[in-house]
C-alpha cells in the first residue's frame, strides 16, 4: 500500500494542494469540511491565541489535499481573534481559498468573498445550502457568475454531502489554473484610493501585504495592520498616503471611511447578484423559523421552554446514560476478576495489586462515565447545530449581563457542565478579554461531567430515591448561582471595563446533520478518554503507590490472632470471628493507614475536621485535585483495600455506613466549589496567559469552598 | 405653463435689449431723463449702437422719443426695466451679502444671471431672500458652518454625494432624531448613522447595518433587553445599549 502510494507520487510529481475554507458563521462550513475530509481531520489550537484550528485532508484525483477550516467570520477586519486567525491563514497564501456562502443569505455572505478577492487569493465560491435557497425560489446563473467572477462557482448541500464531487473538481481546476486579476469593482473613488496606496506598500514575501486588501485596511485605518506596515521599511509612506486618501474620501463622500468601505463591498455584491440572480426568493425561507421562534423565544414561555430543554438534555445524559454505564461497569468488574484470578487467592503479588487496584480500578472507574459525557456533548451539539444555542444566548443575555457576563458566556458555561476544560477553551468566542477572563475564572463552578461521577456515587448512597433528583438539581443550582455572584464581584473589582459587542446573528433553524454528530462525539470522547488514559492512569498509579507504600513490618490483626483474641472461621459474624477475606481486609486497612497517603490524610485531617471530613476523604480529595473523577477511583481504592467487595454499589453501602448525610452535603459542596482540577488550572493558565489568574482561580475557589462547607456542616450540626 | 407663455410680453427681448431697458430705467430714476449719449456712456458703447437698440425697443413699444435725443419709457417699458433692475439688485445683494462675494464680482455675476431666470424661479428666489432677511440666524449659521469655512473642500460639489451635515448640525440633528432603542417592537426604522465605535461599529457594519437600510424590531427580550431585529433578511440580537448607538428615522 505504501509502495503503491510512492509510485503514484513519482508518476504525479505535483505537491499537495493547500486549501483554506472560509465563510461566515452558520454557513454550514463545518459540515462541508466533514463531507470533504470524513474522519481524516484533527483539532488543535492556534499557538498563542485561543481559536480552534481544524485541519484535515482528502484526495482529489490522486493528489493529496490539506484543508484548513478557518474560523467563521463576517469580515477580515482585525477586531476578534477569529478574524485575526483567518487573516493570518490567508497570509500564508493557501493554493485555493474555498469561500463557503449560505445561499439563503448571499448578500451578507458575499461581502467576505469581496474581501478575500482583494487579498489576491485564488478563490472558489461554494454556494452552500443550495437546496434551501432553491426551495425558496432563488435561481442563480452559475456559469454567468463564474464568468463574471473569473473563478469556479459550485453549489453544494453540505450536510447531505451533495455537490462535494463538484467542489473537489473545482478545487483541482482552481489549483491548476489560478484565477487572474481580481474582477472586484468597488467604484472609482475607492479604486483610485487603493491604486494610490498600493504601489507604496512595502513588498514582502507574503503577497497579502502588497494586496488591495492591505491597501483597503490601511485606508480604513486598521490599527493592527497599520502598526505592522509601519514597522516595515518604507511603510510610513503607505500610511501617509492612506491617511491622505482617507481624508479625501471622507470629504467627498461625506461619510466616515468605515461606512464608505463597507458600503462599497455591499455595493459590489448587490451589483453581482443583480446580474446572476435570475430569480430572487419568492417564498420567505425564514417562514418556518419565524413560526418556531414565535414559540421558542416567546416573551413569557421562552425561558420556561429553555429550562425544559436543559432538563431534557440532563435527562438524556443521566437517565439514558445509565444503561451503557451499567454495561461498562459490569465489563470492568468482570475484567478485574479475570485479572485477579491469574494469581492464587489472597496472593500478596504487587503486580496483581497494581493491575487490579491501581490500573483497572482507577481508569475503569472513570471510563464508566463516558456515556454521560458523550450524551451531554450530543445534547450540546444538537443545541448548537439546530441554532437554538443563539436563542439561548438571546434569552439569557439579560440575566448574564446583569452579572457582568455576556450572553455568549452562556455557551462556554453550558459546556462547563460537560467538562471545564473545553468550556474554558470555548470562551474564545468572547471577543473581549475581560469577558473571557471572568467567564473562565468562574467556569469551574459549573458542575462538570467528572464531578457527576462523584454525585452519582454520593447522592444514591445518602439520600432516598425521591430526594436524589432534587439533590442533583440543588448541587448544579448552587454552582450556577455562586458562579454568577462571583462573576459580578470580579466584574466590579478586578476586571472592570466596557462591554464587548453583543451583536449576534440568529440563524434559521436547521436539522442537525447526522453526519457531523458522530464526528463531534468521537472528538469529545477522544479528548475525555485521552485525559482519562494518560493523566488519570499516571495519577492512579502514583496514588496506588502512595497507598501501598511504605508497608508496615507487622500487622496488628496477625498479632491478635496469635494472641487468640480473634478466631479465623468459615463464617465471620461475631467481632471475634473473621473469615480469611476479612482478615486480609484488615491487613490492607492497616497497610493503607501506614502508607504515604494515609499518613498525609491523617496529618491534614484536623484542618478538614470543621467540614466533617475524616482522613479517608482527605486522602481521596488529594486525588480529586489531580482530576475530579479520581475522587471516586480513590475512594474505591481506599475502600477496596479495606473491603474485599468492589463496585460502586458496594462503595455506596460503605460510605452510607461511615458518614452522615450532612457530611455528604458538606463534601459535595467542597468538591463542587473547591480545587478545580489540575487540567482546569493548567488550561486557565494557558487561556488567560498568566499563572496569576490560574492561581487566583485555584486559591479563591478553594477558600470559598472551605468556608461554605464549614458553614453548612457547623450550622447543620446544630439541627441534626 | 411653459416658460414662453409666462414671459409673453418680453419673449422677444434679448438680454442686451434688457440691459438697455435697465440702463434707461436707472437714468430716468437718477436724473429724471435719459439721452442717447447718456445711455452710450453708461453702457460704454457707441451712440450708433444705442440708436439701433432704441429703434428695436421703439418697435416693441417699450420706449419713445420725447424730444430730440431724449428718451422716455412707455408704461410697459418702465415695468420691464424695473423688473430687470430689481432682479439685478437682488442677485447682486445675494452674491454680496449672503455668499460674501466682492462687490464688483457680485455685480458681474448678477448681470450674467438676471436675464436667464424665469419669473417663477425669480419669485422663489425673492421669497427665499425675504426669508433670509427675516431670519438672519440662518445666514449667520451658514457663514459659521465648518464645512463652508473649509477651503480644502474645493469648489466642486458632486451631486449624489452631498454631505450629510457638518459636525455642528449633525449634533443638532442627532438630538432631534431618535435611536433604534426608542423604536417599539413591530415597528421599522431607517438607519441614518452609526455612532458606535471600534469593534461594535465594525460588527454592525459587517452585519449589514448601514445607513439607509431598514431595521425592524421583531421582539425584545423579557424586561426590554436584548433587541431582536431584522436587517437585510437576517435576524440579529443586540443589547439595548447597542441599539441606542444606532441613529434612525421612522420608516416611510
Amino acid at each position: 500500500m505504501f509502495a503503491a502510494a510512492n509510485t503514484a507520487a513519482s508518476i504525479v510529481p505535483a505537491t499537495e494542494i493547500r486549501v483554506a475554507l472560509a465563510g461566515n458563521p452558520n454557513c454550514g462550513k463545518t459540515s462541508l469540511f466533514n463531507a470533504l475530509t470524513g474522519a481524516r481531520q484533527h483539532v488543535a489550537n492556534y499557538p498563542g491565541v485561543t481559536v480552534e484550528r481544524r485541519s484535515g485532508s482528502c484526495d482529489i484525483d490522486d493528489r493529496s489535499v490539506s484543508i484548513i477550516d478557518l474560523p467563521g467570520t463576517y469580515s477580515l477586519s482585525s477586531y476578534s481573534p477569529e478574524e485575526r486567525v483567518a487573516q493570518d491563514e490567508l497570509t500564508a497564501t493557501p493554493d485555493v481559498v474555498v469561500m463557503v456562502a449560505d445561499s439563503t443569505q448571499l448578500q451578507r455572505n458575499l461581502v467576505l468573498l469581496a474581501q478575500i478577492m482583494q487579498t489576491g487569493a485564488n478563490p472558489v465560491l461554494c454556494l452552500n445550502m443550495a437546496d434551501e435557497a432553491r426551495a425558496a425560489g432563488q435561481k442563480i446563473d452559475l456559469p454567468l457568475m463564474a464568468k463574471l467572477l473569473g473563478f469556479p462557482v459550485v453549489e453544494t448541500v453540505g450536510h447531505r454531502a451533495q455537490g462535494v464531487a463538484d467542489l473537489k473538481r473545482a478545487i483541482a481546476r482552481a489549483a491548476a489554473q489560478p484565477a487572474g486579476r481580481s474582477r472586484l469593482v468597488l467604484g472609482e473613488l475607492m479604486e483610485q484610493a487603493l491604486a494610490a496606496i498600493r504601489p507604496l506598500l512595502p513588498t514582502r514575501a507574503e503577497k497579502i501585504f502588497a494586496s488591495d486588501w492591505m491597501a483597503a485596511r490601511l485606508l480604513a485605518g486598521d490599527r493592527e495592520y497599520g502598526a505592522r506596515v509601519q514597522a516595515m521599511p518604507g511603510g510610513q509612506a503607505a500610511l501617509d498616503e492612506a491617511k491622505r486618501q482617507r481624508e479625501r474620501i471622507e470629504a467627498r463622500a461625506g461619510v466616515d471611511i468605515a461606512v464608505f468601505v463597507t458600503e462599497r463591498y455591499f455595493g459590489f455584491v448587490d451589483g453581482l447578484l443583480r446580474e446572476v440572480r435570475t430569480q430572487a426568493s419568492t417564498a420567505d425561507a425564514r417562514q418556518l423559523t419565524d413560526r418556531i421562534d414565535a414559540v421558542l423565544v416567546h416573551r413569557i414561555f421562552g425561558l420556561p421552554i429553555f429550562a425544559l430543554v436543559m432538563y431534557a438534555i440532563f435527562w438524556l445524559t443521566f437517565k439514558v446514560g445509565e444503561v451503557p454505564m451499567n454495561w461498562i461497569d459490569s465489563g470492568v468488574h468482570f475484567l478485574s476478576i479475570q485479572v485477579a484470578n491469574l494469581w492464587p487467592a489472597g496472593s500478596p503479588s504487587l503486580l496483581r495489586s497494581l493491575l487490579v487496584d491501581g490500573i483497572i480500578g482507577g481508569v475503569g472507574g472513570v471510563v464508566v462515565f463516558l456515556p454521560n459525557i458523550v450524551l451531554l456533548f450530543l445534547g450540546l451539539a444538537f443545541l448548537e447545530d439546530t441554532g437554538y444555542m443563539a436563542r439561548a444566548a438571546f434569552l439569557t443575555d439579560r440575566l448574564m449581563h446583569r452579572f457582568g457576563l455576556h450572553g455568549k458566556s452562556f455557551i462556554p458555561m453550558l459546556s462547563g457542565f460537560g467538562c471545564s476544560v473545553p468550556g474554558i477553551m470555548a470562551t474564545r468566542t468572547l471577543e473581549n478579554h475581560r469577558d473571557r477572563l471572568v467567564t473562565m475564572l468562574v467556569l469551574p463552578l459549573m458542575s462538570c461531567g467528572a464531578r457527576l461521577t462523584i454525585w452519582m456515587l454520593i447522592i444514591p448512597a445518602f439520600f432516598p430515591p425521591a430526594w436524589r433528583a432534587p439533590m442533583l438539581w440543588f448541587v448544579y443550582a448552587v454552582g450556577i448561582i455562586l458562579a454568577l455572584v462571583l462573576a459580578l464581584i470580579l466584574r466590579k473589582t478586578l476586571l472592570r471595563g466596557d462591554d464587548a459587542p453583543f451583536v449576534m446573528e440568529l440563524p434559521p433553524y436547521r436539522l442537525p446533520t447526522l453526519r457531523s454528530v458522530p464526528i463531534k462525539m468521537a472528538e469529545r470522547a477522544g479528548l475525555y478518554l485521552r485525559k482519562a488514559g494518560t493523566t488519570i492512569l499516571g495519577i492512579s498509579i502514583l496514588l496506588w503507590a502512595a497507598t501501598a507504600f511504605p508497608k508496615p513490618s507487622s500487622y496488628r490483626v496477625d498479632a491478635e490472632i496469635a494472641a487468640g483474641r480473634i478466631v479465623v472461621a468459615a463464617t465471620g459474624h461475631a467481632p471475634s470471628q473473621l473469615t480469611e477475606q476479612q482478615v486480609a481486609a484488615r491487613r490492607a486497612a492497616e497497610n493503607l493507614e501506614h502508607s504515604v497517603a494515609g499518613r498525609l490524610g491523617h496529618t491534614l485531617e484536623p484542618v478538614f475536621r470543621p467540614l466533617g471530613f475524616d482522613w479517608k476523604i482527605v486522602t481521596a480529595m488529594m486525588g480529586a485535585f489531580a482530576a475530579k473523577e479520581i475522587f471516586v477511583a480513590q475512594m474505591g481504592i481506599v475502600y477496596s483495600i479495606a473491603d474485599a467487595d468492589k463496585g460502586t454499589a458496594g462503595l455506596r453501602a460503605v460510605l452510607a455506613r461511615d458518614y452522615s448525610p450532612l457530611v455528604a452535603l458538606s463534601l459535595m459542596l467542597f468538591l463542587l466549589v473547591g480545587t478545580p482540577c489540575m487540567a482546569t488550572v493548567v488550561v486557565t493558565r494557558r487561556e488567560s496567559g498568566k499563572w496569576g489568574y490560574a492561581l487566583l482561580q485555584l486559591g479563591g475557589l478553594t477558600g470559598i469552598a472551605y468556608g461554605l462547607s464549614a458553614l453548612v456542616f457547623q450550622v447543620g450540626r446544630l439541627f441534626i | 405653463m411653459t416658460v414662453a407663455a409666462r414671459n409673453t410680453p418680453d419673449a422677444e427681448i434679448s438680454s442686451s435689449l434688457e440691459d438697455y431697458l435697465e440702463t434707461i430705467y436707472l437714468l430716468v430714476q437718477e436724473q429724471g431723463f435719459a439721452r442717447v449719449k447718456d445711455v452710450a456712456r453708461a453702457r460704454d458703447v457707441k451712440a450708433a449702437s444705442v440708436s439701433i437698440a432704441l429703434r428695436r425697443l421703439a418697435e416693441l413699444a417699450l420706449v419713445r422719443y420725447e424730444r430730440r435725443e431724449y428718451i422716455a419709457l412707455t408704461p410697459s417699458g418702465e415695468q420691464a426695466g424695473r423688473r430687470v433692475f430689481s432682479r439685478h439688485r437682488l442677485l447682486t445683494r445675494f452674491f454680496e451679502e449672503v455668499l460674501s462675494m466682492p462687490a464688483g464680482a457680485a455685480g458681474e455675476q448678477a448681470c450674467a444671471m438676471e436675464h436667464s431666470l424665469t419669473d417663477d424661479a425669480m419669485d422663489r428666489l425673492v421669497r427665499f431672500f425675504e426669508f433670509l432677511g427675516t431670519c438672519p440666524s440662518v445666514v449667520e449659521s451658514f457663514r459659521q458652518c465648518p464645512m463652508v469655512q473649509d477651503s480644502k473642500r474645493g469648489p466642486h460639489v458632486h451631486i449624489g454625494q452631498l454631505p450629510d451635515s457638518c459636525a455642528v448640525c449633525s449634533k443638532k440633528k442627532e438630538s432631534m432624531s431618535m435611536s433604534l432603542g426608542d423604536v417599539k417592537p413591530g415597528q421599522s426604522a431607517v438607519v441614518t448613522k452609526i455612532n458606535a465605535v471600534g469593534a461594535l461599529r465594525q460588527r454592525l457594519l459587517d452585519m449589514g447595518v448601514l445607513p439607509d437600510t431598514i431595521i425592524e424590531i421583531e421582539r425584545v427580550g423579557l424586561g426590554g433587553d436584548p433587541f431582536w431585529v431584522r436587517c437585510q433578511g437576517a435576524r440579529l440580537a443586540l443589547r439595548r445599549s447597542e441599539a441606542n448607538s444606532i441613529v434612525v428615522r421612522p420608516a416611510d
